[in-house]
């Protein structure tokens, strides 16, 4: 409906496979293309030998950052009102390096954290960057750099040098046990937060459960060559798929950031207004967050501010049918079809 | 708006690296002589006088653990406290170390209480907390987190309990630098250790009433080692039939908890989720300054108040005592003094639902003394 001007390639992953071919194919479309979108990708898998297929996705592709931003809706019912946080977070390494060994028969297991000089540099340099180009005035650098002296604290002193060279802009760190504390009691004194993988997933979901939960949030995977966008909380949701209660919007919010990514600012701009409209001003709310509406509720309601917009101004006609990269569980999943007449 | 003093948890010393390090050696050595007398902890069930050790600590630590021993004092419970310092002192041979007195206090009763110890901060040793923990064996660490009528935060709902692994982990300090900026870190999980914890986490449950343990752990992406402790888990749970059991991603625990508290009963953890999100429930129902926490080990147990020193406030009779008070009750539902526990815990809530005598970390203006003057009134009258 919005005349956006993207052909998709649609690649299915099965979760229960055992191969790593679905994975493969995914890697090397991307590698054509340059850019996905993607909902999060069950690995059904628990055995030892096969990664999690998300974090694979993300090696290969050497994305190492993700962006969230967390923005509140006020037409969402939250504790907390007008948040405004951007995280951002190492994407490849840390704790989630994935290298694990077992020694002494099954009675003890090590996992090994990982932090290079290199990544921390890239990720602290992406972050000042960001907060220069959108006027943002605060960075804050989330650590355990007391009791893990020798990673975190490399982590640390290297977005410290960092902070060096943008004078202009606050630097600060807190400890990530008390950084979960105050963002439960005062979220409002954060503004742009760095910090490693784990440390990522975890404030990432707290600012998510505190702008009103995993629907709405979508986050960004940049690399040098690369990029991919997908919901900011990387759930799955199996337990409401395929009953139509699902909420869209971190998924629109998605395709939104990718539209923007690919310079196409116009539409972009249309969906997002539309978005807003219905969140904010007509609250057509999935049921978490605490509304009755069903997914196709949502999104017909955002097609219909659509239109309304595209037919005031000259619009291409385009034939484009839009599916997204999605995964496959053993329900359904969702699906957004946007088809031009 | 809580004090921000009261929150702060890490300290930086003015004392130099090697009296540092000494400081370290020094607590490794008192704790291997206090696991070194190998008896089981029992329950006490005889009514006599118990000896019980209180280590008060540095900045607030003196003044609240007074409060808390004239509260224990009105409310006339059968103990007899041991104060010791572990301050450094020089021995007769010349070095420096943790008083011979101290060592034998705590082997000698094996039940602690601990103001707020000063740690220094820096590279290259462990922090004096972590080294106590991981000598004198104590593998649980448990946060009881309620919310507190009269001190009102976002959240009201919120009754949870953390269960924290306390000895290994990603805590088990074995870091190396590979090449030149690359650095790991291990985190070791160990099937004795995850064992224990989980059972405990169980019994827990069972004898304070809980009905749902959940375990919280990343085995998506460490599968092995939080697969592990996963495996100890239900391995408890089979044990424990009527205390329901579920597993839960770190992140949906995360999410669920800033948004609905209410539906997570006790938690069990390995070391770095369990500190964080222990802090963060903390958080939820208004700081450090408020939250009780035990320690529990094979040979004893030891409880304290988690929240720093604050030594600006030292010394003024602005301090909240709370925190080592409710540890004091868990410490007396330990030893099975539970008329006591229950007394004191009724008195120190209804003193801060009435919001007449409050500290100034939850708004109020009153001083240490009038709070612990009234609760001892009200333990005295009821």
């Amino acid at each position: 409906y919005a005349g956006v001007p993207v052909d998709f390639e649609e690649v299915q992953m099965d979760p229960k496979s055992e191969s790593n071919e679905d994975l493969e194919y995914a890697i090397t479309s991307i590698r054509r293309n340059g850019v996905a979108i993607k909902g999060n990708i069950e690995t059904g898998s628990m055995s030892r030998g096969v990664i999690s297929r998300n974090v694979a996705l993300r090696n290969e592709l050497d994305l190492f950052i993700n962006v969230l931003h967390c923005k509140s809706y006020p037409g969402v019912k939250a504790r907390h009102k007008d948040i405004d946080i951007i995280i951002v977070r190492q994407n490849t390494e840390g704790e989630y390096a994935m290298l694990e060994h077992e020694s002494c028969y099954v009675i003890v297991q090590q996992s090994m954290k990982v932090v290079t000089s290199e990544n921390s540099e890239r990720v602290a340099r992406y972050a000042f960057e960001y907060a220069k180009k959108h006027g943002r005035k605060k960075v804050t650098t989330i650590h355990k750099a007391n009791i893990m002296k020798l990673s975190d604290g490399l982590f640390l002193e290297t977005s410290r040098k960092i902070a060096a060279d943008y004078p202009e802009i606050e630097h600060s760190d807190m400890i990530i046990d008390n950084c979960c504390m105050q963002l439960v009691s005062n979220p409002h004194q954060f503004d742009v937060m760095i910090m490693t993988n784990l440390y990522g997933t975890i404030v990432s979901n707290v600012v998510c459960g505190l702008v009103g939960g995993a629907g709405l949030l979508s986050g960004k995977n940049y690399g040098d060559h690369y990029a991919i966008f997908e919901p900011g909380t990387r759930n799955t949701g199996t337990a409401i798929a395929g009953k139509n209660i699902a909420n869209p919007i971190a998924m629109l919010n998605a395709s939104v950031d990718m539209l923007e990514h690919l310079g196409h600012h116009y539409h972009a701009d249309i969906i997002n207004k539309a978005i807003q409209k219905t969140v904010n001003e007509d609250c057509i709310h999935t049921p978490d967050l605490g509304g009755q509406a069903t997914s196709i509720d949502v999104v017909q309601n955002i097609v219909k501010y659509i239109q309304q917009t595209t037919k005031t101004s000259n619009c291409l006609n385009f034939n484009a049918q839009c599916r997204y990269l999605k995964c496959i569980n053993i329900h359904t999943y969702i699906i957004i079809s946007l088809t031009i007449r | 708006m809580l004090n921000c003093s009261m929150v702060r948890i890490h300290r930086v010393s003015s004392n130099s690296n090697s009296s540092c390090s000494l400081l370290l050696k020094m607590a490794a050595q008192f704790m291997r002589k206090v696991v070194s007398n190998g008896t089981p902890l029992t329950r006490y069930y005889s009514s006599e006088v118990k000896k019980v050790t209180i280590i008060p600590g540095d900045g607030i630590g003196p003044e609240i653990s007074a409060a808390v021993q004239k509260i224990f004092a009105s409310a006339k419970v059968p103990i007899e406290w041991e104060s010791v310092d572990v301050t450094p002192v020089r021995n007769p041979d010349g070095k420096f170390g943790i008083p011979q007195a101290a060592i034998e206090s705590v082997n000698r009763n094996k039940v602690g209480l601990k103001g707020p110890l000063m740690t220094p901060v820096g590279k290259g040793h462990r922090s004096l907390n972590l080294a106590l923990r991981k000598e004198f064996n104590l593998y649980a660490n448990v946060r009881p987190c309620r919310s507190l009528e009269g001190y009102e935060t976002l959240y009201d709902n919120v009754d949870v309990v953390t269960i924290r692994e306390n000895t290994e982990g990603e805590y088990s300090g074995i870091e190396h630098e590979i090449v030149d900026g690359v650095v790991q870190s291990i985190k070791l999980i160990t099937e004795e250790a995850s064992r224990r914890v989980a059972e405990f986490a169980f019994v827990y449950a069972k004898e304070n009433g809980r009905h749902k343990v959940t375990a919280v752990h990343k085995a998506n992406i460490m599968r092995m080692s939080d697969g592990l402790f996963l495996h100890c888990c239900r391995e408890a749970a089979q044990k424990f039939p009527d205390v329901k059991f579920e597993e839960k991603y770190l992140d949906t625990v995360c999410l669920n908890m800033v948004q609905d508290p209410g539906q997570y009963d006790v938690l069990v953890m390995p070391n770095l989720y369990g500190d964080i999100l222990s802090d963060m429930c903390a958080g939820l129902v208004g700081g450090l300054g408020l939250t009780p926490s035990g320690n529990i080990g094979l040979n004893g147990a030891l409880f304290e108040s988690v929240h720093g020193t604050a030594p600006d406030i030292a010394g003024q009779d602005k301090a909240n005592p709370t925190a080592l008070l409710l540890s004091g009750v868990m410490m007396l539902r330990y030893m099975n003094l539970n008329k006591h526990a229950d007394s004191i815990q009724q008195a120190c809530f209804d003193t801060i639902k009435e919001a007449k005598y409050r500290t100034g970390d939850l708004g109020g203006q009153a001083k240490c003394s009038e709070f612990t003057n009234e609760i001892c009134r009200k333990v005295e009258s009821s």
